[in-house]
């Protein structure tokens, strides 16, 4: 328990670093979103409207250190501002309508591919030198090596374009009403096979390559070669002994590929125009729209915290040994 | 003087170790491949932004991987693409070592508050997602190969500064440490004259490893428009195809050949990491052993998976 | 599974089509949809066709047939000597929660623009001085002095209706997610972040109209896949740039996928900062103007939807206005040995490195300014480049961001930089933004246009003196006299009219605009001025 609200200690530390880099970041750097939106009307804005706007937009020229407060306390209201680009909406009604498919999309992604590759990876531990243990990882290494949105480019132009296999973009069909029902729900994952695919075929390689080390390491340990001697048959040793203990290093490594996998599903989601948050980043920052941009990687980084708190939970329930060990 | 035999050893050993690994040798050549490329290859190549046709056109003779959507020549986009994103990968990977190799060791040689201190920075950063962080911090400064280089090394540093922490604990633990710090060496000396040449394995898979993710972030975020578009690098290339809808056209030819060589370079790094993991952990090469043991439970009547029997 | 997987996915080849008589449009491109159809703020961009077809104008001005076309209002009447215009407004017009719509709602409505200048647009309060109304069908708006021009931004404005927006504190902030409009589309069906649709007017003042019954608009993020959308039969209707469309669009199904490009958007110029020498000599922007090859420019740039612009500068929206003398100035033409030659005998020699220099000698140095991502511009760019280091300028492409871009060419901190034109329904204000002494603000003072500060007293005698003319074809001398002086001084250089853009697919419905029936202009882009309120009203499902 005391390890665990230490991590929790410590995210709430990150979130608050996330949060101060936030606010800082902006005002250190040259820009400003009035001159930003005043372009985005090609001109169809007068002065007087311009300095209407501004107001409406509260840049007052009040000291930082109140300005940082008053954003922290909005912060903690839930409250991230305006967005410039979408004025008169409130960021978090923008990043509110995409956030779910963000988390949808990377979570799946992460978990279907560290499933996918863990296995793959105790499987190659297991069969030394057969297929699955030659012949995936370099594979999987070139395909690893690739940027996530090209394959994902290359995916949608063959199966998407060519063959018509795959919806075009999109988190579901336009004809139907989002619900429960089973339609829908087969429709989501239609959509989310192709983005959801090429984020695994890009990140499975790694899993599996890191499982397959670990267990080869584990297997060589006395512990192992312990239970061998004492005849413990090699699916009991393999499955119970050393894949559990070189789960280990690849959970403490799922808490970062959180992260990671997140900001390459950003790339993704934009290249099958999937409703996340990855468009609407890029768009923010093509739009100096700033409360927006604020906004989404705020809840981004939230999200991961979160994720990572919870990889703790999983890792405490694993590794006995942190449940006594203060952080 | 101690430290100067096992670096050469090592570098020898690995040299072998390429010589001999089809792996590494198959790395370590498209690397150099791909080294030469981005030296010569602009020479010969010819100027990349240069209009040279008509835009978007298959591959010919004339234009041997066709023409983009902004009539320049694919390949000699690509080719002088391979010496800004190298020099930049590189650069970065380098550089993130660098900075995580001073705060790793740092923290974890002298421990304590320092150590604390060092950690949380680290650790904070660690848990900062890099991309979206990097894409934030890129779109407040001017576009250009020095943003994406910086942001990069802002972004990328903390995981090598923890495994680095950890290794250099690892060490601390040593003798040869221990009686260097007696014997009343300098820090600085201990560091760099015991410590650094006793990771070097760990700081070189580091390189390649931090080449191969900057290589892959500087094409992404170039990708999203956040680099200067107006140079020549693998990600404005892929970001132009995309902005002269090369799918909608058909033209495979503006996207593939620059794909290609981030995945070709990114593959070599991998095979060379991977040999050098092997060589670093030689227990990852005891086939042999685990083979005839899993192999020898074959026929005795105790075993439980049928599976392996059938696949093996 | 995988075989499911495919099974299940292979019917998606042909994705049920949107039901019959919903009309799916692609303008907008955003990844998700925000619920805002505010036609006033200009602190906000509202859904399309918040502009032109949920609400509607008093004139649509139609640029492909060049005139105003009364709407919600029936006739204009100058009044005192031209200091006040009297409007009749339409009777039997309905809001579309059933409300009649009268002349107190477009007294209101302008009322509102004078308490929030964020509202006001067009900046109409700058020569209005009141609203008066007359009776239930009729309002009088008062100018401050003769100023003719202002007729057409007046009668342009959206009307809203007082009896929904009365109780609204911050009209400028106010998102008005279930509008009460009298467009021909103004029920919200559906809204979710990644479609919406829009139904029709229930009490729609033309009867039996629109006969689409209703629109439906997918966000698509990019025009990547705002393009596929089109070309899979997705999208009726689109605003699209489609490269080699005819291979790429029209010929997946010639029958029903076509386009028409007609040459009234904005004219594409190079501007150069006639405030910085050696630009502020006529014959150097000539010189540069006759090194641009511009049919290489449009073939490379523009796939040919375009042709080069001519000495005017005027695009096919004011075809009537075009003087064929002014037009037949041949500094548009690519020339570069009279390039040469007029540089030569303005004094700038070349140096020894074959650059010009300037008195101070320093090279000819200089950055051609266009914008990230905007490739037709960067094209076109590269090209005028190369033609003008033929002329002994060491010139190079320079792209910056869209705010940047603009910040810089609205300062006036450039050389060289493309940019588009200012339009209106008459060349007045076309002309204004490219001449007039009123818009030149000096240098690092952001201005709307008029970016290469260029003033003529000759262009400001003839703009003060089309304000007051009221006659035709005392306008069209006018004007004639306005394109002569552009055609002597070449302020700026005129690169090509801009295609509007637009696409359709009639498979589903019909009616859309064509070379050959140029009822209106088919870009689903030309809501400033009301003009797809003409399509939207033209179209109709195809029987079956």
């Amino acid at each position: 328990m005391r390890y665990l609200l230490g991590r929790l200690g410590f995210y709430l530390l990150a979130g608050w670093a996330a949060l101060t880099l936030n606010f800082f970041l902006p005002r250190l750097m040259p820009g400003d979103p009035a001159t930003a939106l005043f372009a985005r009307f090609r001109g169809r804005l007068g002065p007087e409207a311009v300095q209407a706007l501004r107001e409406a937009f509260g840049l007052t020229d009040a000291p930082l250190w109140s300005q940082y407060l008053t954003s922290l306390g909005h912060v903690a209201r839930g409250d991230l501002g305006i967005s410039v680009a979408y004025f008169p909406a409130p960021v978090s009604q923008v990043i509110g309508n995409g956030l779910p498919w963000t988390l949808f999309l990377a979570g799946t992604a992460v978990v279907v591919s560290f499933t996918l590759g863990t296995l793959l990876g105790v499987a190659a531990a297991w069969w030394r030198g057969g297929w699955v243990d030659t012949l995936l990882p370099p594979i999987l290494a070139f395909l690893g090596a690739f940027p996530y949105f090209w394959l994902a480019m290359v995916m949608l132009y063959v199966l998407g374009f060519q063959w018509g296999l795959f919806p075009l973009g999109h988190a579901y069909g336009d004809d139907l009403t989002p619900g429960w029902s089973l339609a829908f729900l087969a429709d989501v994952w239609r959509h989310a096979a192709l983005p959801m695919g090429s984020i695994v075929l890009a990140t499975v390689g790694g899993w599996m390559l890191g499982m397959r080390n670990t267990m080869i390491s584990v297997l060589g340990s006395d512990y192992v070669a312990l239970a061998r001697a004492k005849g413990l048959a090699p699916s009991r040793v393999v499955l119970r002994y050393a894949a559990r203990n070189a789960l280990l290093p690849s959970v403490t490594g799922f808490g970062m590929a959180i992260g990671f996998v997140l900001g390459g599903s950003l790339l993704t989601e934009i290249v099958f125009s999937y409703p996340g948050q990855g468009y609407l980043l890029v768009q923010a920052v093509r739009n100096q729209d700033y409360p927006l941009m604020q906004g989404i990687f705020l809840v981004i980084t939230l999200a991961v915290l979160a994720a990572n708190w919870l990889v703790d939970l999983v890792h405490v329930w694993l590794d006995p040994r942190t449940r006594e060990v203060a952080p | 003087m101690s430290a100067a035999a096992p670096r050469a050893g090592g570098v020898a050993a690995w040299w072998e170790a390429v010589r001999r690994d089809r792996k590494a040798s198959l790395g370590a050549g498209l690397l150099a491949f791909f080294l030469l490329l981005g030296l010569v290859g602009p020479w010969l190549a010819g100027p990349a932004d240069a209009l040279v046709g008509v835009p978007l056109q298959p591959p010919s003779a004339a234009h041997w991987l066709g023409t983009t959507g902004q009539g320049q020549d694919v390949l000699a986009q690509a080719v002088a693409g391979t010496r800004v994103s190298l020099l930049i990968g590189f650069g970065v990977g380098a550089a993130v070592v660098l900075v995580g190799a001073l705060m790793g060791v740092t923290a974890g040689y002298f421990g304590g508050r320092v150590d604390g201190l060092l950690s949380l920075v680290f650790n904070v950063f660690l848990v900062l997602p890099g991309l979206p962080l990097a894409i934030v911090i890129a779109a407040y400064l001017p576009a250009g190969p020095a943003t994406v280089a910086l942001v990069l090394v802002i972004t990328g540093w903390a995981w090598n500064a923890r495994v680095l922490r950890a290794q250099t604990l690892m060490l601390r633990q040593r003798d040869f440490i221990a009686a260097a710090v007696v014997s009343g060496e300098s820090h600085l000396r201990i560091i760099t004259r015991e410590l650094l040449p006793n990771m070097t394995s760990l700081l070189v898979a580091q390189l390649i490893g931090s080449t191969v993710h900057a290589i892959g972030a500087q094409v992404g975020l170039e990708f999203l428009g956040l680099g200067d578009v107006s140079a020549v690098t693998w990600g404005t290339n892929l970001y132009w195809a995309t902005n002269d809808s090369a799918l909608l056209t058909g033209a495979w030819w503006t996207f593939v050949p620059t794909g290609l060589c981030v995945a070709l370079v990114g593959f070599a790094l991998a095979m060379l990491n991977s040999a050098f993991d092997e060589l670093g952990n030689p227990r990852l090469r005891l086939e042999r052993a685990w083979r005839t043991w899993l192999l020898g439970h074959r026929h005795p009547p105790a075993r439980s998976t049928p599976v392996v029997v059938t696949r093996d | 599974m995988l075989a499911g997987l495919v099974a299940s996915a292979a019917c998606v080849r042909e994705r049920p089509p949107a039901p019959p008589g919903v009309l799916t449009v692609s303008q907008e491109q955003e990844a998700s949809w925000v619920r805002n159809f505010n036609p006033l703020s200009s602190a906000a961009v509202p859904r399309w066709p918040t502009w032109s077809g949920i609400y509607e104008p008093l004139y649509v001005f139609s640029a492909v047939r060049g005139e105003l076309i009364p709407w919600l209002a029936t006739a204009t009447e100058w009044r005192d000597g031209h200091r006040r215009l009297r409007i009749s407004t339409r009777a039997g017009v309905r809001w579309s929660d059933g409300q009649p719509f009268g002349a107190r709602d477009v007294a209101f409505t302008f009322e509102l623009l004078r308490r929030f200048p964020a509202l006001d647009r067009r900046g109409v309060w700058g020569y209005l001085t009141g609203v008066e109304l007359v009776d239930a069908g009729t309002v009088d708006l008062t100018f401050a002095r003769v100023f003719l021009p202002g007729l057409e931004d007046v009668v342009a404005q959206l009307i809203v209706p007082e009896h929904a927006w009365r109780g609204v504190a911050d009209p400028v902030g106010f998102a008005n997610e279930t509008p009460v409009a009298t467009g021909p589309f103004t029920e919200v069906r559906v809204f979710r972040h990644q479609v919406f649709e829009l139904g029709r007017n229930p009490h729609y003042w033309q009867p039996g109209l629109p006969k689409v019954e209703a629109l439906r608009f997918p966000a698509y993020p990019s025009n990547e896949r705002a393009n596929l959308a089109l070309v899979f039969g997705e999208a009726d209707w689109a605003a699209n740039f489609v490269p080699a469309i005819d291979r790429v669009f029209v010929a997946r199904s010639p029958k029903h996928h076509a386009y028409w490009f007609p040459l009234t958007g904005s004219t594409i110029f190079l501007y150069a900062n006639t405030g910085r020498p050696p630009f502020d000599d006529p014959r150097v922007r000539k010189a540069l103007s006759l090194a641009i090859d511009r049919d290489l420019l449009v073939e490379v740039a523009l796939y040919r939807y375009s042709r080069p612009a001519d000495a005017t500068g005027l695009s096919d929206a004011y075809a009537g206005w075009r003087d064929p003398v002014a037009a037949g100035a041949d500094w548009t033409r690519h020339d570069v040995a009279r390039a040469s030659a007029l540089l030569d005998e303005a004094g700038h020699r070349r140096g020894p490195d074959g650059l010009r220099r300037l008195p101070d000698g320093r090279p000819w140095r200089y950055e051609i300014m266009a914008v990230s991502g905007w490739s037709d511009w960067v094209r076109a760019a590269q090209v005028i480049a190369r033609g003008l280091r033929e002329l002994g300028v060491d010139a190079t492409v320079r792209t910056y961001d869209y705010g940047a871009w603009a910040q810089r060419a609205g300062e006036g901190r450039f050389d060289l930089s493309l940019g588009w034109s200012f339009e209106g329904p008459t060349p007045y204000t076309f002309y204004r933004w490219l001449m007039s002494r009123a818009t030149v603000k000096p240098e690092g003072t952001a201005s709307l246009s008029n970016w290469h500060r260029y003033a003529s007293p000759e262009a400001d005698r003839l703009l003060e003196a089309f304000e007051r003319e009221p006659d035709p074809a005392g306008q069209r001398r006018l004007a004639t006299a306005l394109q002569r002086v552009f055609a002597a001084e070449a302020p700026a250089i005129p690169l090509y009219p801009n295609p509007s853009w637009a696409e359709y697919n009639t498979s589903r419905f019909q009616g859309f605009p064509t070379a050959a029936r140029p009822y209106a202009d088919p870009s689903p882009n030309k809501f400033d001025r009301g003009e797809t309120l003409l399509v939207l009203t033209a179209l109709e499902p195809r029987p079956r």
